[in-house]
């Protein structure tokens, strides 16, 4: 028996990193869960690799194609979990990243258009259409993903810094608005964690950032306490928690996940 | 399934009753040993009776807020179990509270004595223990005071400020010896401490009555209700896991959503 027996996840992103992870936590504790990316291709490769860890996955786990940078795609994919599982419980919005990284004094508008989209737009769009179903069913719970970056800033990323704390921004409004509904909108704020989306695009953050990407793979473990990067299984662990029923207390709140290393 | 503590020994001040006394039945329900720890033997008695953990539960009597009790607590722990992997400090809270200008010198002591130098006593005892091992989680039940100020309770506020302080900067020195040091910060729970010094710190608050002091914590919540033991007791489980090893020097809120940061 799960702590998310009979529940519904919808997880953008899920293909790989973080959302894979949470999506396998999901699993095993007894959800059913969608996962999203923009290939089909990888989307059904991820389904048979995950129900070849436990066949009884099979039932409870689908994916949904959709880029996230798109309404229409985000809108698809809660709506699309509702559609294939009846309801939805937990929404996950975990896809992000940025690429076009450089100091604010040569920031083109497309790359901080490209990042709000990303991560902001994709978070505040699939909020919104899950908590059109989370609102009559009085019951729900969102996670945000957020990032260390949420919280601090560093030169040359702040198309990153800023769509973050966008999020954390949006996460406080939508938990005040929604918490006598017995829905919890929270973020969780990890630091750096060596992903497929961090090995694709950490070196050319880092690059804008006058450092190798070994570099800043060394700058996250050293501003830790902890001295090392985090792990997919710090955040999907948290997620767990945050989706189950002894999280129904914990809302508004920008969850650390980083080793001690955001100041607040 | 094998639980989350399986061969954890945990020790928690104040763990008769309400979050302390939730926390040792989530921890022996994840498979751990614990000692709980009151000023009164009979209360002790009767929670290890109530527990029914048999030969994984004891119980250590002393007062918290007296350095003594609390590194003897620990000392017991290891001692009786062999091992101290998780150091719950959770005991705390407020006698006879009152504004600054009205706040006896007693009174403040008492606060400071109960609420930060046990947590300090406990976290420097328990870390001498950890730090040889390279293993720990310490675990101290801060409050939204920790981050928040009400009129009426500046000693609770200001001694929950400083566990957080002292927390972030232990957890910085430890973190790379396995050892993580968390805060856990509850809203208002409906504790037994709670019910019996409520009514007498809603009037220093300059409230007309018990429950209106219940609907203020409830009324600055996003949940607009008070928060509960198990939720809590869960997220205490999660910090002392496996599974957060990686989490440190982290203020969780557990408080529906009623601090703003």
């Amino acid at each position: 028996m799960g702590v998310l027996d009979g529940q519904v996840a919808c997880i953008t992103g899920g293909t790989r990193g973080i959302g894979r992870g949470t999506a396998e936590a999901f699993l095993r504790e007894g959800a059913s869960v969608v996962i999203n990316g923009r290939d089909p291709e990888k989307g059904a490769a991820t389904i048979a690799e995950i129900t070849a860890q436990d066949g009884s996955y099979g039932d409870r786990l689908h994916f949904i194609a959709g880029d996230v940078k798109q309404k229409s795609d985000c809108e698809a994919v809660v709506d699309g979990t509702v559609d294939r599982f009846s309801k939805i419980d937990v929404l996950f919005a975990n896809a992000g990243g940025a690429s076009g990284h450089a100091p604010v004094v040569d920031l083109t508008d497309e790359a901080m258009q490209d990042s709000l989209e990303w991560n902001f737009w994709h978070t505040f769009w699939t909020m919104r259409a899950a908590l059109k179903h989370m609102i009559p069913q009085e019951k729900g719970r969102i996670i945000a993903m957020s990032s260390v970056e949420g919280k601090v800033g560093k030169p040359a990323i702040s198309i990153y810094v800023a769509a973050k704390h966008a999020i954390n921004g949006l996460v406080k409004s939508a938990a005040q608005e929604v918490g006598p509904l017995g829905i919890t909108v929270n973020s969780v704020c990890p630091g750096a964690i060596e992903t497929d989306i961090m090995l694709a695009e950490g070196p050319p953050a880092a690059e804008a950032m006058g450092m190798t990407y070994e570099q800043l793979l060394d700058q996250f473990a050293q501003e830790s306490a902890i001295k090392r990067l985090n792990e997919v299984e710090d955040v999907a662990e948290v997620c767990v928690l945050l989706a189950s029923e002894a999280g129904a207390g914990i809302s508004g709140s920008l969850l650390s996940i980083d080793g001690g290393s955001a100041p607040y | 399934m094998a639980g989350k503590l399986e061969g954890k020994v945990a020790c928690i001040t104040g763990g008769t009753r309400s979050i302390g006394r939730g926390m040792a039945e989530a921890f022996l329900a994840e498979g751990a040993k614990v000692v709980v720890n009151g000023r009164d033997e009979a209360k002790g008695q009767a929670a290890l009776a109530e527990m029914g953990a048999g030969d994984n539960a004891a119980f250590y009597a002393g007062d918290a807020s007296k350095q003594d009790s609390v590194e003897g607590l620990v000392d017991f722990t290891i001692n009786h179990f062999g091992q101290l992997d998780i150091c719950c400090l959770n005991s705390g809270g407020v006698q006879m509270t009152a504004p600054v200008a009205q706040m006896s010198d007693e009174e403040w002591q008492l606060e400071v004595d109960w609420n930060l130098n046990h947590v300090f006593w406990g976290m420097r005892r328990a870390l001498q223990h950890m730090i040889p091992r390279e293993a720990g989680r310490v675990l101290v039940t801060s409050s939204v005071e920790g981050k928040l100020g009400k009129p009426g309770i500046p000693g609770y506020s200001a001694t929950k400020h400083g566990v957080n302080g002292l927390v972030k900067s232990a957890a910085q020195e430890v973190g790379t010896l396995g050892i993580t040091v968390n805060a856990i910060l509850p809203g208002l729970i409906e504790t037994d401490i709670v019910r019996a010094t409520g009514p007498a710190s809603a009037e220093a608050m300059g409230l007309e009555s018990y429950d209106a002091l219940l609907d203020v914590f409830a009324q600055e919540s996003a949940i607009k209700r008070l928060n509960k033991v198990e939720e809590v007791a869960a997220v205490a489980v999660h910090l002392a896991s496996h599974s957060a090893r990686n989490i440190t020097g982290c203020m969780f809120p557990v408080d529906g959503g009623t601090m703003p940061y």
